[in-house]
């Protein structure tokens, strides 16, 4: 495939606001988690909350968006020069040849929560305030973006649940080869709601202590939020920067919540990432893994990982710094890898103890500095829903 | 941007049971006598996991089945576009979560994902091709044909697309009227030898086409999917023409349609 530059990106996580942030957690392993202190949530588990979204007002014609999610997604914004990057971009290409394609798993569905604890006890009408559209619906965070920059190019939310975030970089590659754009803000976010939190605790997944990806006593997921952008283009020799320069998708077509148990679909996005790239095993440097710290889906994914890579492949963890942050985990990993392609070192596995044997897999507890030339970053979603990307250094 | 072939069409909704029987009324031949909608239980899907199928999966696989009819479904990718997604399920779930101790249903969690139906397509199927579920709000049509088109120009091969909403609980009806489910499916593939040959254009701000049967028009805007109304009549026509469907962000998708 012709591969896309990243012009601009930028990381809000529990691990940090902005990339610095992020990069100083990833290198030394810093974990953001916390113990949950959400008003509505009780229960006993560490959540990766980012500091200062609820100081976040969304004013004027955006003022209709006030939620979680999108103070979330306008906190991500004012990082990094990302906002002032997409402006330059809509000038550069015009605002109607910039895509806005970004991934969310619960959207604002916070805001649907709180309202239902303010029904009409009589009727059991929502609060006249509560916005539905701007709010919960899917499509609120690319309506959001792409009304704070005033674009009006192809717009969508992919939400396939933790795949999400990923799954856009390939839809921008199609896009863009297909002439429909020249420019597209890809990424996602996803924020802490009680829905999720309730939800995954229902299917017993909740770790009671901070996740441990890849660690043999692992025992489940750690909750978080994150927002991360990408502004991708057409790589030409003469646009500086990183390249996503293959991606693979695929389903399992076995279960909704459970992986299949030989990572089958893992392994098939993760070879057809290598095979656009025109790349084989050997010229990765490590897989920034899904990992989230249950005890099947990792196995499941190392299982992959041995299939397409051999065994012994070196792979690294992140959850333990950011929390899953689910429909924003592919985004969370996109940034990552970037962050170890510029700094030149391969990220510890933040909270691994104990590497588990099982599993075949080289993750490492310290951080190794050395040149990276590309990383397969995954993202794996219920409905077995699977995305590989394949990121490589700025020539 | 290139034509893309139509092989197949779904459909669902009030008096409308699937396309080949609703092509009279669609080609204002014969009146919409009823307002009835029965979704049918998915028939490829397992025992077990039909059990635990919500209406919203239901509706998605429905169309499905029907634009797959004969077709191999075990290799082509699809595209799910829904506005809303499992509205019955969020109203459950935001319900649980005003108790003092929430308790949420784990199949109801792992099924109020937006890429649900998506995810049953694929097990019914056992499809190991891409599938992807998104939203445009109102335009969730649209936008899902702009995606499966780029899919299929730039990937080759079929493509499913299947666009569905259920009706709102009534605790949502007012902030999100929609009162009826409603699905269509297409099967988009080469245009070579295809029924029907679409060309899609994105861009401009053009208004979209309105029904031409009165009685149909009433149901364009009373579901998002219901928005593919204007084309299934041209469809249904034989005829050449072309349709303005709305996109988001006040964007348009034309369709060229030619038999």
């Amino acid at each position: 495939m012709d591969p896309l530059v990243i012009t601009a990106h930028t990381l809000t996580s529990a691990a940090g606001t902005g990339i610095a942030a992020n990069t100083e957690a990833l290198k030394h392993g810093t974990s953001g988690l916390r113990p949950s202190d959400l008003d509505a949530v009780t229960l006993e588990t560490y959540i990766g909350r980012v500091p200062g979204v609820e100081a976040i007002t969304l004013e004027g014609r955006l003022a209709p968006f006030q939620c979680r999610n999108n103070q979330l997604a306008e906190l991500g914004l004012r990082q990094d020069g990302f906002a002032e990057a997409v402006t330059a971009a809509a000038q550069r290409h015009g605002p109607d040849r910039v895509a806005v394609l970004l991934g969310t798993s619960t959207s604002g569905i916070a805001a649907t929560e709180a309202a239902y604890h303010r029904r009409d006890p009589q009727t059991g009408v929502l609060p006249p305030y509560y916005d539905y559209q701007h709010t919960q619906n899917m499509f609120s965070l690319a309506d959001f973006v792409a009304t704070r920059f005033g674009l009006s190019g192809p717009a969508m939310v992919i939400s396939t649940a933790c795949s999400s975030s990923a799954k856009v970089f390939a839809d921008a590659q199609r896009f863009i080869a297909a002439g429909l754009c020249d420019a597209a803000v890809v990424g996602g976010v996803d924020s802490l709601c009680g829905m999720t939190l309730y939800g995954f605790n229902a299917l017993q997944l909740v770790a009671a202590q901070p996740c441990n990806p890849l660690d043999r006593d692992r025992n489940g997921i750690s909750i978080g939020e994150a927002a991360g952008y990408f502004l991708l283009e057409r790589a030409t020799a003469d646009i500086p920067g990183p390249r996503l320069i293959g991606h693979g998708e695929s389903s399992d077509a076995h279960h909704m919540s459970a992986p299949h148990p030989e990572g089958l679909g893992a392994a098939t996005a993760m070879q057809q990432a290598l095979g656009r790239a025109g790349c084989h095993g050997e010229a990765v440097d490590y897989v920034l893994m899904h990992a989230t710290a249950t005890p099947a889906n990792d196995r499941s994914e190392a299982r992959a990982l041995t299939h397409s890579l051999g065994t012994g492949c070196r792979a690294v963890g992140s959850k333990g710094l950011t929390g899953h942050t689910l429909g924003a985990a592919g985004a969370v990993g996109v940034a990552q890898a970037l962050a170890s392609l510029a700094g030149g070192f391969i990220p510890p596995t933040a909270g691994l103890q104990t590497l588990d044997p099982e599993l075949d897999l080289d993750a490492r507890a310290d951080v190794e500095q050395r040149p990276v030339q590309r990383v397969l970053v995954n993202a794996f979603g219920f409905g077995g829903n699977n995305c590989s990307l394949l990121l490589e250094a700025a020539p | 941007m290139n034509p893309i072939g139509l092989y197949a069409v779904g459909l669902l909704g009030p008096g409308l049971e699937d396309f080949e029987s609703a092509r009279p009324v669609l080609a204002g031949e014969a009146p919409l006598t009823s307002r009835d909608v029965q979704i049918p239980p998915p028939g490829l899907l397992p025992a077990n996991e039909r059990r635990r199928t919500t209406a919203t999966i239901r509706l998605a696989l429905k169309v499905a089945e029907e634009a797959t009819e004969g077709a191999d479904r075990s290799q082509l990718r699809s595209v799910f576009a829904s506005s809303s997604g499992d509205m019955d399920i969020i109203d459950r779930i935001c319900d649980a979560l005003t108790h003092p101790e929430p308790v949420v249903s784990p199949v109801q969690f792992h099924n109020s994902v937006h890429n649900a139906p998506a995810g049953n397509w694929s097990i019914a199927t056992r499809n190991p091709a891409p599938a992807t579920a998104l939203s445009g709000y109102t335009a969730s049509l649209a936008t899902g044909l702009l995606e499966a088109a780029t899919l299929q120009l730039t990937e080759g091969g079929e493509v499913l697309l299947a666009c569905y909403d259920v009706p709102s609980m009534e605790t949502f009806a007012h902030v999100r009227p929609i009162h009826h489910p409603f699905a269509v499916a297409l099967r988009l593939g080469p245009p070579e030898g295809a029924p029907w040959r679409l060309q899609l254009a994105f861009g401009g701000d053009v208004p979209a086409d309105r029904c031409r049967v009165d009685e149909l028009e009433a149901l364009r805007d009373s579901n998002p999917a219901a928005r593919a109304l204007p084309l299934l009549e041209q469809l249904a026509r034989g005829t050449p023409g072309h349709v303005t469907l709305q996109a988001p962000l006040g964007r348009s998708l034309s369709i060229q349609i030619e038999p």
